[in-house]
């Protein structure tokens, strides 16, 4: 117990201090899995859309495999993806490996698969005719996507949520892909994983906390968009 | 506003569902498209509405394709089989549809109170659409065509899954509203009584091609074949080399001094109280004759001359 309270006192220290350090690695966490999770909601959603209204051969194998990438192990993913980037790998040109922007891409690959699975689900839970009415009251087709958008956005949000709350707390994809460089790719997780290891018990707990309260401040700020009633 | 179709060809996965070479709805009337299920009447309204493309030939509504067009659409107002709403209350439904269709506010506020009035949805504006019951929804979803005014509206088998006093009570005021909101009318029915009710014209669907189109009660007189003779309700029976179209209550016991003679298979009576009703067949098809109560009944199984008061000759 007492660990678990120097871990809360030194969290408030750290927290109060205005440690640049700790400051730095909360904001590049938020950045890098914020702009994962905006580029896998630009992919997700329409691959979504399409699966739940496309009727193509091949269709329920896509879902299938949707559906396993939810449950997709982010180590494994920052594996292929540390393979594709390393120096020897097909994309070692690119010199990415160990950057935010490999670190990016991995956690992309993650979310995805997320995103379109909900978004996939709450677009399927609509009524058919939705867009055929709406064609009828002689929508276009920007305002037939946005009118749809916000019938379905409780499930639209819990996709950001699902795919925002999975990569901001995974750490086998980022340890592997950003190597965990001090000021540089180092996030939430993989200083916890650090300090843990280094025995820096009560500073690793603060960064647990730190990574709880970013984690609810965004979640509760999607949950009021998601509850709003909609005019 | 008239609704032309020229030349249209329609099909779905390699079959033809419609083959229209010409058919014309004209402004200001009310037409029923009347066939059995899967005859392509509600492919016919969604290519009025603009929802699907004919493969060959064009739809014009008041001259301009709505298919190619939004604003060619928002003539046309279409009421759905099964209510579709999103999930807000039926008064935020038919704001919507309004402002979609550029109607200012204060004008939406003064159509959706006239149309809920008149069709009776007063009560349920506030309810969420989507937790309606069937009936609730069937109004809303009526309601909601014909806020929009629009100078043609369809309506896909406005009556359909309802339960019986309900059904009655919107047959009864469909007319008046459509005469207030409706200016031309298309619905569809696959329902005599409704068809008749409802329509002064009637277009008669069948296998996708158009059988016969007029007035009602031409179309009713002159059954253009046997299978449009029996979706109008006639009684087609078997006399020689040719067939007779016969109305519904023609029949009548013995001889007829120059009508037509049959003899009629008793199956069994029935007793209505004020009437009796003979069921029974003609030459293997089913008939039923009408008779005053306390006429003598003839048995199970026996066999009676009856005559057609009334028939047209068939092909």
């Amino acid at each position: 117990m007492s660990d678990l309270a120097r871990g809360m006192a030194e969290a408030a220290r750290l927290l109060l201090s205005g440690d640049r350090e700790l400051y730095g690695i909360i904001l590049r966490s938020l950045m890098i899995s914020g702009l994962a999770t905006l580029l896998a909601m630009g992919v997700g959603v329409p691959l979504g859309y399409g699966l739940a209204r496309g009727r193509f051969p091949g269709r329920t194998l896509v879902l299938g495999a949707v559906n396993t990438g939810m449950g997709m192990p982010p180590v494994v993913v920052g594996l292929v993806v540390w393979l594709l980037l390393t120096r020897s790998g097909p994309l070692g040109s690119l010199d990415l490996v160990y950057t935010k922007q490999a670190m990016v891409a991995a956690q992309l690959l993650i979310a995805t698969p997320l995103v379109v699975g909900f978004t996939a689900a709450s677009i399927q839970a609509l009524p058919v005719q939705l867009p055929d009415l709406l064609r009828s009251l002689g929508a276009g087709r920007a305002q037939t996507l946005w009118t749809i958008s916000r019938e379905a956005r409780l499930g639209l949000l819990a996709a950001v949520m699902a795919g925002f709350g999975a990569i901001i707390s995974e750490v086998g994809a980022s340890m592997t892909v950003g190597g965990n460089l001090r000021g540089s790719t180092r996030v939430l997780t993989t200083a916890i994983v650090t300090e843990t290891s280094r025995g820096n018990l009560p500073l690793a707990l603060a960064l647990g906390l730190m990574l709880l309260v970013l984690s609810f401040a965004v979640n509760l700020l999607l949950t009021v968009l998601q509850q709003r009633r909609v005019g | 506003m008239d609704v032309v179709l020229n030349d249209v060809r329609f099909g779905r996965n390699g079959r033809t569902v419609l083959d229209i070479p010409a058919l014309s709805f004209a402004g200001g009337t009310t037409t029923a498209v009347f066939g059995p299920n899967g005859a392509g009447k509600t492919t016919l309204l969604r290519l009025i509405a603009g929802l699907e493309q004919p493969k060959t030939g064009e739809v014009r509504v008041g001259g301009v394709e709505p298919g190619r067009n939004p604003a060619a659409r928002r003539r046309v107002a279409f009421a759905f089989q099964e209510a579709v709403f999103l999930g807000r209350s039926v008064r935020r439904n038919l704001d919507f549809a309004l402002r979609l269709h550029g109607i200012d506010q204060s004008e939406r506020r003064a159509r959706i109170h006239d149309v809920a009035d008149e069709c009776g949805i007063g009560p349920v504006l506030e309810r969420p659409a989507r937790r309606l019951s069937t009936g609730e929804a069937q109004r809303a979803n009526l309601a909601r065509a014909l806020v929009l005014r629009a100078p043609v509206t369809l309506l896909d088998e406005p009556l359909a899954g309802i339960d019986r006093v309900a059904r009655a009570q919107l047959l009864e005021d469909l007319p008046r509203l459509l005469a207030t909101f409706a200016a031309t009318t298309i619905l569809v029915t696959h329902d005599r009584e409704e068809a008749f009710r409802l329509a002064d014209h009637m277009v008669i669907l069948i296998d996708g091609a158009v059988r016969t189109a007029g007035p009602t009660g031409e179309v009713y007189r002159r059954p253009s074949d046997r299978q449009t003779a029996a979706m109008l309700g006639y009684t087609l029976l078997r006399l020689g080399d040719s067939w007779l179209a016969v109305p519904p209550g023609a029949l009548g016991l013995g001889g007829g001094g120059g009508c037509p003679e049959f003899t009629l298979l008793v199956e069994r009576a029935v007793d209505m109280g004020s009437h009796f009703h003979l069921l029974g067949t003609i030459g293997g098809v089913k008939v039923d004759l009408r008779l005053a109560a306390g006429a003598p009944l003839p048995a199970p199984g026996a066999t009676i001359r009856v005559h057609a008061q009334f028939h047209i000759h068939m092909r």
